[in-house]
């Protein structure tokens, strides 16, 4: 579908134009159109209203600790050197070449003081700057044939930080990121700052689910009532005690600002009683005492819930778990922490990035245990994960044809059919944004809200730069969209 | 704990009239019809009780970076506790992702079978393609890998006591590792 389309079709134009609106519409008041799970229509949209608008996870620091230390990554299509340079800052910059457009970087990781072209040698210092152009002077005549001082690899559009990630959004005028994410950024503490010097992380593992991408970033983000179903293996070979259908629905919900997610409810006891049933060591606990902050606290004290799995829009997860992880006849479980990204290959096709990631200052032989327990769980292999996959898969396939056009599936559990809450939102929960207690589909609403908003929302210009040429204060640079 | 790649070029594999390396590669035969089957049960009699199963995450890196696998981080990296887990939950009656079972071919070739320091131990490289189809629309998954395995003779005969599982590709291209290679 050709850009500009969407504005079209949201004035009901066209055959699929007609669609969007009421595809929007449907979505709003929690009935999904199953199509929207295998349609490569609705994918372009989503392409271009959420993925290139929105803060999308690219990276933790942790990952290019020194100078020169580099990933690759993408959003979509397009690819991005992440990399630290000498003076310990992180740049992210468009991986192609100023010259003929050639990936500049072609592994994944590494250190490198210098990416040089392969295709006619042009080289760039690591924070991304234009050094070497072979034969300036005879090839352009110097800087009147190819201004180059001062050019350097494009630069992400935007680039920010929170707890040592590194989110990029391909819009220049992006909103910053924590105004984005909102009140969610207060659970990303659970997850990312158990002590006041953060996480590190290994990974990612990387694998790709003919999924689409939605699914799994809605699954994260609220979906407690799956559980005691599609994981119901793990708890009969006891390698994770929670998740039985009476336990997970004791859980609380939470949506705040543009991420949600799950929690469990813990038996009573202190804080620290609370956190060495998950598995945390007493040293551990110390620091997440110094490291968060009272409500922090009181949501795992005096709430009594425990953080499960989250989703950041658009399609950044965490799962929390605490399963067993050795043979010893003990109760004794270790937790562990995974984040990923949903990347979207196609509508039908999603690759996974997961990281395990753990505080810092852990002992070492809880990080070894607490790996164990993630590879156990999740990722390619974990055992909770498997399932999951096997029934988004099937999802997406079974959503290809003209019977799921006519089909909207309800997503509105929790509710009334008057829109109202079928139990009120906890009264005196110490977490930001809503919460509720018991089975609900509230999250993955307001995840699909976000989604219809974002694709509502008229795309903007954006700017070409026109590279090397002689700078004039000719508008001709505006692209159109 | 991640197992390191063995460099073999200054190695030299038994001959393959070898009868060391005839039952190493009967071992590994018998095997793959095992897995094929999905015999896990019976797998686990083959691994001996310190059983190190490892397959790491690999990663493109530039030539001569000095590495090709991903710090700390692998697909699986397991015990014989962890691999007995895996094999209970195939038995029961939910694990989905298994359920229809996938059709399975483990395709292996290129043994080659090294003495060792240890007389007990033998040392055997071989090349693994798995074929795997589940239901009966979807593509089949492919997977190809090197494995480097020591096996060690006990009273019962030969067993697997360590893999190091080294597949070709950087992103899985397959929807889990719901198999064993």
């Amino acid at each position: 579908m050709s850009k500009g389309c969407t504005e079209v079709a949201l004035l009901g134009l066209g055959p699929f134009m007609n669609d969007v609106s009421k595809m929007l519409a449907d979505v709003r008041r929690g009935m999904i159109p199953a199509y929207v799970y295998n349609d490569s229509e609705v994918y372009e949209l989503e392409k271009e209203h959420i993925f290139e608008r929105s803060w999308v996870f690219l990276a933790h620091e942790s990952e290019i600790p020194d100078p020169g230390d580099y990933v690759v990554r993408r959003v979509l299509e397009d690819s991005f050197i992440v990399s630290r340079d000498e003076s310990g800052s992180v740049r992210v910059m468009f991986n192609m070449c100023l010259h003929r457009g050639m990936q500049i970087c072609r592994a994944e990781v590494g250190n490198a003081s210098h990416f040089r072209c392969p295709y006619h040698g042009w080289s760039y210092r690591n924070d991304g700057k234009l050094v070497g152009l072979p034969f300036h002077a005879e090839a352009y005549g110097g800087e009147d044939g190819f201004n180059k001082s001062g050019q350097t690899l494009l630069p992400a559009p935007s680039v920010e930080t929170i707890n040592g990630l590194i989110f990029v959004n391909l819009d220049p005028n992006a909103q910053p990121l924590r105004e984005y994410m909102g009140d969610f950024a207060f659970y990303l503490d659970f997850y990312t700052k158990q002590s006041p010097q953060g996480v590190e992380v290994r990974g990612p593992q990387r694998w790709r689910v003919k999924a689409n991408w939605k699914i799994g970033a809605e699954n994260a983000a609220g979906d407690s009532y799956h559980t005691p179903q599609t994981h119901r293996s793990v708890v009969e070979i006891g390698l994770f005690r929670e998740p039985t259908g009476s336990k997970r629905k004791e859980g609380a919900l939470y949506w705040a600002g543009r991420g949600g997610g799950t929690t469990y409810k813990l038996p009573e006891g202190t804080f620290r009683e609370k956190l060495r049933y998950v598995g945390y060591t007493e040293e551990m606990i110390d620091r997440m005492e110094d490291s968060w902050s009272e409500e922090h606290k009181r949501v795992v004290s005096e709430d009594g819930f425990m953080i499960s799995a989250a989703t950041l829009f658009p399609n950044f997860s965490f799962i929390h778990n605490w399963p067993k992880v050795d043979a010893t006849a003990s109760d004794d479980v270790v937790p562990f922490i995974t984040m990923r990204v949903w990347q979207p290959i196609s509508a039908t096709e999603t690759e996974v990035m997961s990281w395990f990631i753990v505080d810092k200052n852990a002992p070492e032989d809880f990080k070894e245990a607490s790996y164990k327990g993630y590879l156990m769980c999740f990722g390619s292999t974990g055992m909770f994960e498997q399932d999951d996959v096997e029934n988004w898969v099937s999802i997406t396939s079974i959503a290809a044809g003209s019977m799921a056009k006519r089909l909207l599936l309800n997503s509105r559990m929790g509710l009334t059919s008057e829109d109202k809450p079928l139990n009120p939102p906890l009264a005196n929960f110490h977490g930001p944004g809503t919460a509720y207690v018991g089975y609900g589909e509230f999250n993955q609403r307001a995840l699909l809200s976000e989604w219809a908003d974002f694709i509502e929302k008229p795309l903007e210009e954006v700017e070409r730069l026109a590279m090397g040429e002689k700078k004039s204060k000719d508008a001709s640079n505006k692209g159109s969209k | 704990m991640a197992v390191a790649k063995t460099d073999t070029t200054l190695m030299r594999p038994l001959r393959y009239s070898d009868e060391r390396h005839l039952e190493a590669h009967q071992f590994l035969v018998d095997e793959s019809y095992i897995l094929d089957s999905q015999r896990y049960d019976e797998w686990l009699t083959l691994l001996t009780d310190d059983i190190q199963y490892n397959l790491p995450v690999r990663v493109t890196t530039a030539r001569g970076a000095g590495f090709d696998t991903a710090k700390g981080m692998s697909h699986f990296d397991e015990d014989k506790y962890s691999l007995s887990m895996r094999v209970a939950r195939f038995a029961t009656e939910h694990a989905w992702t298994e359920d229809p079972p996938s059709r399975l071919r483990h395709y292996i070739t290129n043994v080659r079978t090294f003495n060792t320091d240890n007389e007990s131990e033998l040392f055997v490289q071989s090349a693994v393609l798995l074929f795997r189809s589940r239901g009966d629309n979807r593509e089949p998954y492919l997977v190809s890998a090197l494995r480097e395995d020591i096996l060690r003779l006990q009273d019962e005969g030969l067993k697997l006591a360590r893999r190091l599982v080294l597949v070709d590709e950087s992103v899985v291209r397959m929807q889990n590792l719901a198999i064993f290679l």
